[in-house]
This record gives structure tokens, C-alpha cells and sequence, in this order.
């Protein structure tokens, strides 16, 4: 897919921060190394290109899977089928702490939920259980699953 | 070094691409970090052109030259494709992106002016 291919769509609009890249390419050479303006433009527009690369490919390995929206997955598969191999332990490594970052406010949440059982609400749960479970076994049905919390088929009525 | 190279603007340039359709939100971060080893690949393998050449200046001819030296890298070659291969045209070049360096005065490439007016002295 050809960038020029897009009529009516200015891609240059959807182009990478200029002075925030030139800084970066400027990071990543030697600090006495000088960089040509042209060179830093063209640097630019090859990350774009790599960009749509990636883009593509990840849509590419997203339909092959049948799926409808490109999964974390599908950059990484991409990045495979494009020789950037190497790249996949680093960028699965920065997606892993991403998702590390991100899931602690959801974990917090649930546990805050479960906390909010008070421990009588506990208790009188694990009563309940239990009485289940006396009740399965004084009813002669004899089931060798004891932790199944779950009644299976009728059940005695429990007067407690 | 930054982390995520502006992955608000990954997603719009993604998503300037009509046949893409949704991105998990995770997305946007891995291709940030690839671009991130990608530009650094590029400029190291880059830099060591200029080296051999015994520039101080980065240009976009070793870019080129970088390009057509690694397969990985041919997506590229339409982009650099418009460089000259002849230093005497870098000069014209120059002189067209010059308008457009007066506007935007950045005192790195002063010394850049220097060495494209001693190459069309020598030339």
C-alpha cells in the first residue's frame, strides 16, 4: 500500500513531531555528530514508511487470522514475516511492563471488592458451604467430590 | 531516551491507512518501541557510512547508501530514491531546501552551510 495511493487524504498531515524526532535521532548518533537537514527530514519520513509497513503487515497477519481488530499478536507475527526478528524479545518486553503498568489499577479494584465482604458476610459463606456439604453426605448419596460447591440433582431442604 | 515515540500520533498515521481498521490500545505502544529500535538501527548502520567516508556530517547520500546495503531495508528505497547520487547536484539540493532553512535558523546547521559551500568550491 502506497502512501500516494491515499487521494484526498494529506498523509503529511499524519506525520511524526519534528522537533521531538530530530531530538531523538540526535540521541541516538554520537553527541559530535552533526546531521544534514535534508537527512533529517528523510529520517523522518523513513519512520512513517516504516509505520505503514508495520501497519500493513499487522492488518495483513489480523485477516489471515480472521480477527477484526489488530491484536499485540499480529505486530509481533509482523514484525517476524519483515526481518525485524530481533526486535520482537525487546518490544514484548516493553509490552509486557505496558500491560504490568495497566492491570495493577484493575487488580486493585477487584481486590477492594472482595475486602469489602465483611467477615461475618465470610463466614456466614463458609457456613453455608459447609452445611452443603454435611448435607450431601448425611443424605447418603455418597459424592466423591467434596469441594464442589455446587449442589448436584435434589438437594435435602436444610433447616439450620 | 524516550520510552514511546508519540504513539497518539503512531495511531493517527495507522489509521490514515483506509484498509486498517480497529487497533487494540495496546497497539500503538509496540509499534512505537519497533520505530524506536528501527531509527536506531538505521542510524547506527548509517553513521558507519559517514564514518568510512570520513565525514562529521550525517547526509541523506550515506542514508541512501545505507539503504541500498541492507535488504531489510528495501521498503525504503522509494523514499530515498529522489537522492542524488552526485555530490555536484547535493549542492542544487541544497540551495532548494535553503529558502526553507532561512524561515526555521537553527544553529547546528550553520556549520553544515560551511561544509556544502566548501564541496561546491572544490567541485
Amino acid at each position: 500500500m502506497e502512501p500516494m495511493d491515499i487521494v484526498g487524504k494529506t498523509k503529511e498531515d499524519a506525520s511524526l513531531p519534528k522537533a521531538t524526532m530530530t531530538k531523538i535521532i540526535k540521541e541516538m548518533l554520537p553527541p559530535d555528530v552533526r546531521v544534514a537537514r535534508d537527512a533529517q527530514d528523510l529520517l523522518i519520513e523513513c519512520c512513517v514508511e516504516f509505520i505503514n509497513l508495520i501497519s500493513s503487515e499487522s492488518n495483513e497477519v489480523c485477516n489471515r487470522e480472521d480477527k477484526k481488530t489488530i491484536a499485540p499478536e499480529h505486530v509481533l507475527k509482523a514484525l517476524e514475516g519483515l526481518g525485524f526478528g530481533e526486535y520482537i524479545e525487546e518490544v514484548y518486553a516493553a509490552y509486557e511492563q505496558h500491560k504490568l503498568e495497566t492491570v495493577d489499577t484493575v487488580r486493585t479494584g477487584k481486590l477492594s471488592n472482595v475486602a469489602e465482604m465483611t467477615e461475618e458476610q465470610a463466614l456466614a459463606e463458609q457456613q453455608r458451604m459447609f452445611a452443603e456439604a454435611r448435607a450431601r453426605m448425611n443424605g447418603g448419596i455418597t459424592v466423591p467430590k467434596q469441594s464442589d460447591p455446587e449442589p448436584q440433582g435434589p438437594q435435602p431442604s436444610l433447616n439450620t | 531516551m524516550q520510552a514511546n515515540i508519540a504513539k497518539a500520533r503512531i495511531k493517527k498515521i495507522m489509521q490514515a491507512d483506509e484498509d486498517i481498521g480497529k487497533i487494540a490500545m495496546a497497539v500503538p505502544l509496540l509499534v512505537s518501541k519497533a520505530l524506536e529500535l528501527f531509527l536506531q538501527d538505521l542510524c547506527d548502520r548509517t553513521y558507519e557510512i559517514t564514518l568510512k567516508k570520513g565525514a562529521k556530517t550525517l547526509n541523506s547520500l550515506h542514508l541512501k547508501q545505507c539503504v541500498q546495503s541492507f535488504h531489510v531495508f528495501d521498503f525504503l528505497k522509494d523514499t530515498v530514491s529522489r537522492v542524488p547520487d552526485l555530490g555536484a547536484s547535493d549542492a542544487a539540493a541544497e540551495d532548494r531546501s535553503a529558502a526553507k532553512r532561512r524561515k526555521i535558523s537553527e544553529d547546528e546547521e550553520d556549520g553544515n552551510d560551511d561544509e556544502s559551500k566548501k564541496a561546491r568550491v572544490v567541485s
